[in-house]
């Protein structure tokens, strides 16, 4: 049962090698050939053209978060704090109020996300036992000129619509 | 002394104080966007004036123009700050001066009078390129040293000690060159080179001295601590090395004066092994009896030039996603507009020199500028290949360096000094 041995080439002991100049030549020839098909033509680089064209996001990509309603847009999380507990980053600061809707026993009143702490593992949408918080907005750069606006709060949570529909983020194996 | 010999200074010290300033914002240029070629990326191209965005040069403006609003840090630790804020100029000094002793066009005849086309007409030549180019490590040893930083002074310690010893090599490259040439003067040098070996091959450096060129250049890009020699910087071991503590202008200095450094050495290189301004083929005599069927060729030449380069332009300056009116449609419109012009312009000045009387100062003038582009475009390619070895080979470790330096490269040397003086006393 010998495992298969490949014995590696070694280079760089030939005289023309350690010569060291032809070998630099020939370098140089490779990345000379890179820039005069770029130059000749540079429909064939290797770029995306943001921000113009924005790249395609995944269903199961992790975005930024939100949280899902009820059908008839009252807020799907009972406070629970499944999610604050999960969190290894500790950017998630629930405050649990009474519901009296009748849907659940709790609500939260506060719902606050710091995405400058967040590390976007998804640990909260798979530790939520309801299906609230999900991370499928498709949104991959935020940007605010003051520290305090990168923490999210439940209103705009609640209104960030998802990126994809339900058919769409449930084959995507959420 | 005459208005004209007044005017002629001027001249010649305007053209070796600013061309290698202009010529850094075309470095820097070339650099970035090139490297993003080389990797096949795009590299900067966003940064734009009311949509125009001149291939990328507007990224040049808006970084200078970022580096000249920052805030000019001299931090608390520094104890020698007249030092601190001497380095960069030591740096930038040495660098724009050693590029005044590089002839751009064959020795002018005005009105009977001779003109060196050099900034300071002096036959010191090569040496005051050596004297200059040791010079410039003053600078960088003192930024290392004197903004205390253990970095920084580590960064120089290095960069000290490879100019120090690549010094050598390039010094015994240019004996044997002075063995050739039999002058230490520049202008003499590129005169020579004006000479056909065998009566067709063009008699340049590269030809008569293929050694001492390789040795030069790799010691030439040891001394403009460029890579795969720079290591007076390195993120990953000593941060930036030695201008770690340097921020806003003074950063800037260090980072033009590098770029003119490699122009000089560039224009250097050229001079003592490409034919300086020589064309190949054309030498200052031939052009002057020939100037009028010259610059009759050119005004054919020019337009077809520019008929394929407007082409090149119109099929790389667009957007290559869907976009409704192109605006870089129209920018390459403008920019195609501008070139015709200015070839109209050249067009006109050529057809000035068909119709002046032979012989006359019309013909040095035309030739002398003939020279002065032929130069230019002599450096660019050189800098291009400055350029083109930095985004192809790694960095040497120190002790590769050392052993390049001082094992492989000064028995060379040396062993080319008796060759080449072997060989000329035999065929003389």
């Amino acid at each position: 049962m010998g495992a298969t041995v490949k014995t590696i080439e070694r280079k760089g002991s030939s005289l023309i090698e350690r010569l060291y100049l032809i070998e630099i030549f020939k370098g140089m020839a490779t990345t000379f050939g890179h820039l005069w098909r770029n130059l000749a033509d540079n429909r064939r680089l290797y770029v995306r053209h943001y921000p113009e064209v924005q790249p395609e996001i995944p269903v199961r990509w992790r975005g930024r978060h939100r949280l899902t309603t009820h059908p008839d847009n009252t807020v799907k999380c009972v406070a629970c704090f499944m999610c604050q507990t999960n969190c290894p980053a500790n950017c998630i600061m629930i405050e649990a109020g009474e519901r009296l809707d009748g849907k659940a026993e709790k609500m939260p009143v506060k719902f606050n996300i710091d995405l400058l702490e967040c590390i976007y593992c998804g640990y909260c949408v798979e530790a939520c036992p309801v299906d609230a918080i999900r991370m499928d907005t498709g949104i991959f750069s935020v940007t605010g000129n003051k520290k305090e606006s990168f923490v999210l709060g439940l209103e705009e949570l609640l209104t960030t619509p998802g990126a994809f529909s339900e058919e769409e983020y449930k084959k995507g194996g959420a | 002394m005459s208005p004209l010999d007044y005017l002629m200074i001027a001249i010649r010290v305007a053209f070796s104080a600013f061309v290698p300033l202009c010529f850094v914002a075309v470095c820097v240029w070339m650099e970035r966007r090139g490297a993003g070629y080389f990797q096949d990326r795009s590299g900067p191209n966003r940064a734009g004036i009311f949509g125009f965005r001149a291939a990328g040069l507007v990224q040049n403006l808006a970084d200078g123009l970022k580096l000249a609003f920052k805030e000019d840090i001299i931090s608390q630790h520094i104890k020698h700050k007249f030092f601190f804020v001497l380095a960069p100029v030591i740096v930038f000094f040495t660098a724009v001066v050693s590029f005044a002793v590089v002839p751009y066009a064959d020795t002018l005849v005005l009105n009977g009078k001779s003109y060196m086309m050099q900034g300071i007409p002096v036959d010191l030549g090569i040496l005051w390129f050596i004297a200059l180019a040791g010079f410039s490590v003053y600078g960088i040893i003192l930024a290392g040293w004197s903004s205390s930083n253990k970095y920084g002074i580590l960064g120089s310690l290095r960069s000290a000690a490879q100019v120090i010893s690549y010094e050598i090599p390039m010094g015994l490259a240019i004996v044997s060159l002075l063995i050739v040439y039999g002058t230490v003067s520049l202008n003499e040098m590129a005169q020579f080179q004006g000479k056909l070996l065998f009566g067709f091959i063009p008699m340049w450096g590269a030809v008569l001295q293929p050694v001492g060129m390789v040795i030069f250049i790799i010691a030439a890009f040891a001394e403009c601590n460029r890579t795969p020699f720079d290591l007076a910087e390195g993120e990953s071991e000593i941060v930036a090395g030695f201008h770690v503590e340097y921020s806003a202008m003074k950063f800037a200095i260090f980072f033009m004066g590098e770029y003119v450094a490699m122009f000089a050495s560039s224009s250097i290189i050229v001079t003592l092994f490409f034919g300086g301004y020589q064309i190949p083929f054309l030498s200052t005599a031939t052009l002057l009896n020939w100037a009028k069927p010259v610059a009759f060729l050119l005004m054919i030449a020019l337009p077809v030039v520019m008929y394929f380069f407007a082409g090149w332009i119109r099929r790389s300056n667009v957007s290559h996603y869907p976009r409704e009116n192109d605006p870089r449609v129209f920018e390459a419109n403008v920019y195609i507009k501008c070139f015709w012009g200015l070839i109209v312009i050249l067009e006109l000045v050529l057809l000035a020199i068909l119709f002046s009387p032979s012989g006359g100062a019309a013909a040095s003038i035309f030739v002398a500028l003939l020279q002065i582009c032929t130069l230019l475009l002599k450096v660019t390619m050189m800098i291009f290949v400055f350029i083109w070895v930095r985004w192809t080979l790694p960095r040497f470790r120190y002790d590769q360096l050392q052993k390049l330096g001082w094992q492989m490269l000064l028995p060379l040397a040396l062993l080319n000094i008796f060759i080449t003086s072997a060989v000329v006393v035999a065929l003389s």
